[in-house]
């Protein structure tokens, strides 16, 4: 337990120091959002909540996806991945100290464009925020459990920017249509719809436990 | 495992794949001309018109597709834990086997669904499953052909391998939440074929299979080869290296 908290701890202190990749995360969700916007502009109110949960998604998967191939490629430099392999500790604690970093860091990104995207397409999310939490914490619990895995796989291809997407979109299917879903349904009736969590809770147990238990074979000795 | 139990893994791989070449290929042959005998044969649908022979090729490229992924996950799966190469040679001529077989039910469904439904394409639930499997297998080729040491790319690709294969299910329930219609046909139950139609349907599977078979057979082989085309270079490599080093020490 303790290698977890060391491992969240070192990657929280590096991106505090830096505030890099926090930053460009933000920088590019907002992006996401303002083309979107334009390229998908809502009439009314209606349609703006219809569309909501798919674009809302669609910002943070690319944000995630992002965020995930830099988690590892700063651990390239000074060969910090080397040490980290060689760190006397299950692997699956690396893992999930790992996972914890993104999913912290993601988590800050994603309030923030929650903000941006509800003042963007006019969407009240105040009312459903608590939810919305939730629903947010859940899908984000899949995505960065194999965007960790898969993340440290792809540092070390040729073409890792372009490895991670391949690798992840296909999988994330799951995770994705759950928490659209999901968020679909707390805009439309305030409630969480239990078929969709119930989706993400699975998703969220079956990724956590392949990565944990396969994390063991992504880093080299 | 020493390099030796590996090579002798390998060697007996190498046996069994030269033994199996010549048998599978005639059982294809044979089951090919059976097979097209039996098509040509087999009546027309009354509602559907000829299209509907595209039955007796569709259905079968899934089955070997399917076959194909699931040997790749199991595969890797015993890489993982045994550490043979013999299991990454399986698991890499499966995938690629698999993935063109899943690419020719991709190119079959929509000639019959354009002819039958009037449309190339649906959201069907089991058409977009296939759909993401067939991404993910291509991005185990890519991965592999991205990935440098044969080592290192043979770990990777086991591990995207068995998660390829642990999503199919989230897939399913997934895709059926998002309200995908179902307008596939149904599995075949029994008696579900037309009089005449059982024996060209069983020859295709049958052919299908033998083709599969013969390709994973003739993948595994070429593996081997390269394998041994690799080591052979980078030993004459190593050899020319030291004549140089030799030279510079006079």
């Amino acid at each position: 337990m303790s290698v977890v908290l060391a491992v969240l701890w070192k990657d929280l202190v590096t991106e505090w120091r830096r505030r890099d990749r926090v930053v460009a995360m933000a920088v590019f969700a907002f992006l996401v959002v303002l083309v979107l916007h334009f390229a998908l502009p809502a009439r009314d109110a209606d349609e703006a909540r219809r569309l909501a949960p798919g674009l809302l998604w669609v910002a943070y998967v690319f944000a995630g996806l992002l965020g995930l191939d830099r988690a590892f490629a700063i651990e390239l430099e000074n060969e910090a991945l080397s040490g980290l392999a060689l760190a006397p500790a299950d692997r699956g604690w690396l893992f999930l100290g790992k996972a914890a970093a993104n999913f912290v860091i993601l988590g800050a990104v994603q309030a923030a464009t929650a903000v941006v995207f509800a003042l963007a397409f006019g969407v009240e999310l105040a009312p459903v925020a608590g939810g919305l939490a939730l629903v947010v914490a859940l899908g984000s619990f899949g995505l960065c459990a194999v965007g960790t895995l898969f993340g440290a796989i792809a540092v070390r291809t040729r073409y890792r920017e372009v490895m991670l997407p391949l690798l992840l979109l296909p999988l994330l299917v799951p995770v994705l249509l759950g928490a659209v879903s999901a968020t679909a349904g707390l805009l439309e009736t305030g409630t969480l719809r239990w078929p969709s969590i119930q989706l993400l809770l699975v998703t969220d147990a079956v990724f956590g436990i392949v990565s944990f238990l396969s994390f063991e074979y992504v880093l080299d000795e | 495992m020493g390099s030796t139990a590996r090579a002798a893994g390998d060697a007996a791989v190498d046996r069994l794949a030269a033994r199996l070449r010549a048998p599978t290929g005639w059982l294809l042959a044979g089951l090919t001309g059976a097979w097209l005998v039996a098509v040509v044969r087999a009546p027309e649908d009354a509602v559907q018109g000829v299209i509907q022979k595209i039955l007796y090729v569709h259905p079968p490229l899934a089955f070997a597709a399917y076959l194909g992924f699931g040997l790749t996950a199991v595969g890797g799966a015993l890489y993982l834990w045994r550490g043979d190469d013999a299991w990454d040679r399986l698991a890499r001529s499966a995938a690629e086997v698999g993935v063109l077989f899943c690419t020719l039910m991709l190119v079959t469904g929509p000639i019959w669904a354009r002819g039958t439904w009037g449309r190339w394409w649906s959201w069907d639930l089991r058409l977009t499953l296939t759909l993401l499997l067939w991404f993910v297998y291509l991005a185990y080729l890519l991965l592999r052909s991205f990935t440098e040491g044969s080592e290192r790319a043979a770990r990777f690709a086991a591990v995207y391998g068995i998660a390829g294969l642990a999503v199919i299910p989230l897939n399913y329930f997934a895709i059926d939440l998002a309200g995908g219609r179902a307008i596939h046909p149904e599995n075949l139950g029994s008696g579900s074929l037309g009089a005449g139609m059982g024996l060209p349907f069983l020859m295709g599977v049958l052919a299908t299979l033998a083709a599969f078979v013969h390709l994973l057979v003739r993948r595994v082989e070429v593996e081997g080869l390269r394998t041994r085309l690799a080591e052979r270079l980078a030993a004459e490599r190593d050899r020319a290296g030291h004549e140089e080093g030799g030279r510079w020490a006079m």
